[in-house]
């Protein structure tokens, strides 16, 4: 753990920093507050993100420190798509998605810019990475309605928005799309760069079987509707636990020595 | 639901938290094992039980036939199985018993420059194979990014590094002095001028190297030769031990298909842009440089089962987003009027 003293790392705590004052102004109930303070960080996560892009000169997605900062900024958007389009709630829980993000980027990731190598450089490692870290943040809002709905009915659930149950899962119906296009454009991509769309890799098993909870979810759901909503909501849990072993193989992988990873 | 359909249901559940199961052993297996793994006859058995459920489902569930995404879906992951088995290595041993078709599924090949080459050493045994042409290397080439770095270190183990660009100067602090690139060499080599050695690039060869100068307070400035292909020649009483890297940037195989002495396909491939041809795709994969020259070595992988696969991908994300976003997203911004809680988180 290290503290970045560069116009990178600043931008980073600042956009922290906002996100934690937004989240402690939205449960301390003061809205308006906590609305302009999530506004305001996201424009600072805007200007890091927009930043490391003329560092870098390509898509900053190429490893995690990049991608942490793409999910930091994408919160807010998500949040705002899922409050007006589906009519759920819980922004709380995005400030911290966005403050809980960028930790990671701000004090434990290397930011040494990199140049991409061959395998890299392909128009499909955007749409590839982006679509992905969309799919991640929608699940991960899944999984605090998932937990909100194990916690029972509190005080702060108003009647404007979608009960838990089904708001988690209105946010896996959305977030899955994009978790199989992930999916089926890292296939093609590998395909392309390696030889095979299917490589039997450590993340990609990791990230089928992520993606096969979240189909086990939709038949589960099909089969017994609302009758078990615990049992709906840790489906929820499940997937998003398998997510982040996904996302961070890679390190995590370092924890089992021998085995194979990508990017070491 | 009668009990038959709700037998198939579990049984469709069961299939996919197995997979989950096996996919999470794999991952802690490693590829190479995980690959064998799912290839074998257990797994084999596996896959052809998942495709006679997803059958199964599909004649059974009248709604998977009303609902046109979701009959997408289902469709899509058979195809995207059926193409995966007629592009395994089983599939392919099938193909040349039923249908006499011949093919290779994964090998490699090496070709040195100027040369052509059609065998290939398959993935799976250890004699070699012909292809019904042959693949001709007229030029490899690596490129790398500009410029490069020239990397510093103390004893003291700090670090710098220094774009390799004449003029860069960097000071080191007190004691190590000041370093400046004098000179980029992309061929370096050494002409003795009136009994002098004098330094020169010469076109056409590579031997990339830096020349560079340091300066230190009451000393007279040394200067030395950083090459990329041999690091680590330092004095031991030198208080800095340099080296000069260069990032790969592509590595690029120009390739002619001969086929009955004449050329019929060629391209320039690299990493991501592979050669088509003749059922199979070549892959730029490895090179190297022996006392007959430089080659290349590519992956030849055939191309049996690929449009399924790629046919049943397009059904299954097509029907994906067709059956969950198109209600919720497109609905939402076309009529640009807010879902109510009443409308919204119908069951599926």
């Amino acid at each position: 753990m290290a503290i970045k003293f560069t116009v990178q790392g600043f931008l980073i705590y600042v956009t922290i920093a906002a996100y934690l004052l937004a989240f402690v102004a939205a449960v301390t109930g003061r809205r308006r507050a906590g609305q302009t303070l999530f506004v305001a960080g996201f424009l600072a996560a805007v200007i890091s993100f927009v930043y490391r892009w003329c560092d870098v000169r390509h898509v900053p997605l190429q490893n995690l420190f990049e991608v942490f900062l793409f999910l930091g900024m994408a919160c807010y958007p998500i949040s705002r798509f899922c409050r007006r389009i589906l009519s759920i709630g819980g922004q709380w829980a995005d400030m911290l998605i966005g403050a809980v993000v960028l930790f990671p980027a701000g004090f434990v990731f290397n930011a040494e810019p990199m140049q991409l190598p061959p395998a890299l450089q392909s128009w499909l490692f955007t749409p590839h990475v982006a679509v992905y870290m969309l799919a991640y943040i929608f699940m991960a809002k899944a999984t605090f309605q998932a937990a909100g709905q194990l916690a029972g009915p509190g005080p702060g659930i108003e009647k404007t928005w979608l009960p838990p149950e089904q708001a988690t899962y209105e946010l896996i119906a959305i977030g899955f799309p994009l978790l199989t296009l992930g999916l089926v454009l890292g296939s093609w991509w590998g395909k392309l760069a390696w030889g095979n769309y299917w490589g039997w890799d450590p993340k990609e098993l990791w990230s089928l079987a992520s993606w096969l909870v979240y189909l086990g979810y939709f038949h589960w759901r099909y089969m017994f509707g609302r009758k078990h909503p615990a049992t709906n909501s840790l489906w929820a849990i499940t997937g998003m636990a398998a997510i982040i072993i996904t996302l961070l193989w890679v390190n995590l992988s370092q924890l089992f020595p021998g085995l194979h990873s990508y990017a070491t | 639901m009668s009990r038959f359909k709700r037998a198939v249901l579990w049984a469709a559940l069961s299939a996919v938290i197995l997979l989950a199961a096996l996919s999470i052993y794999g991952a802690f297996i490693g590829a190479e094992r995980a690959q064998a793994f799912f290839n074998s006859l257990p797994l084999a058995v596996y896959w052809f039980a998942l495709m006679a459920l997803l059958i199964a489902g599909i004649a059974l569930f009248r709604r998977l036939l009303q609902v046109p995404p979701l009959l997408l879906m289902h469709l899509g992951f058979i195809i995207v199985l059926v193409g995966a088995m007629w592009g395994s290595n089983g599939g392919h041993a099938l193909a040349r018993q039923l249908f006499g078709i011949d093919k290779i599924p994964q090998g490699q090949m090496g070709i040195l420059e100027q040369t052509q080459e059609n065998r290939v050493m398959p993935a799976d045994s250890n004699s070699t194979r012909e292809l019904p042409f042959s693949v001709r290397l007229k030029d490899f080439r690596m490129e790398y990014y500009k410029p490069g770095h020239l990397l510093i270190q103390s004893r003291t183990g700090q670090n710098w590094r220094v774009p390799a660009e004449a003029g860069q100067t960097l000071s080191l602090g007190e004691g190590l002095g000041i370093v400046t690139i004098r000179r980029v060499f992309e061929n370096f080599r050494i002409d003795i001028q009136s009994d002098e050695p004098v330094a020169h690039d010469e076109p056409g060869g590579s031997n990339p190297a830096l020349e560079v100068s340091i300066e230190r307070s009451g000393t007279a400035p040394g200067k030395r030769y950083v090459f990329e292909r041999m690091p680590g020649h330092a004095n031991p009483n030198d208080p800095l031990s340099m080296s000069y890297s260069r990032m790969v940037r592509d590595y690029i195989s120009d390739l002619e298909i001969v086929e009955d002495g004449k050329v019929v396909a060629a391209k320039d491939i690299e990493v991501n842009h592979p050669l088509h041809y003749g059922g199979y795709h070549f892959y730029q994969h490895s090179y190297g440089e022996d006392k007959l020259g430089e080659y290349t070595v590519l992956m030849v992988v055939s191309n049996s089962g690929l449009n399924l696969v790629y046919g049943g991908y397009l059904m299954l994300v097509a029907g994906v987003f067709w059956h969950f976003w198109s209600r919720r997203v497109l609905a939402a911004v076309r009529s640009r009027r807010m879902m109510t809680p009443e409308t919204a988180g119908r069951d599926e």
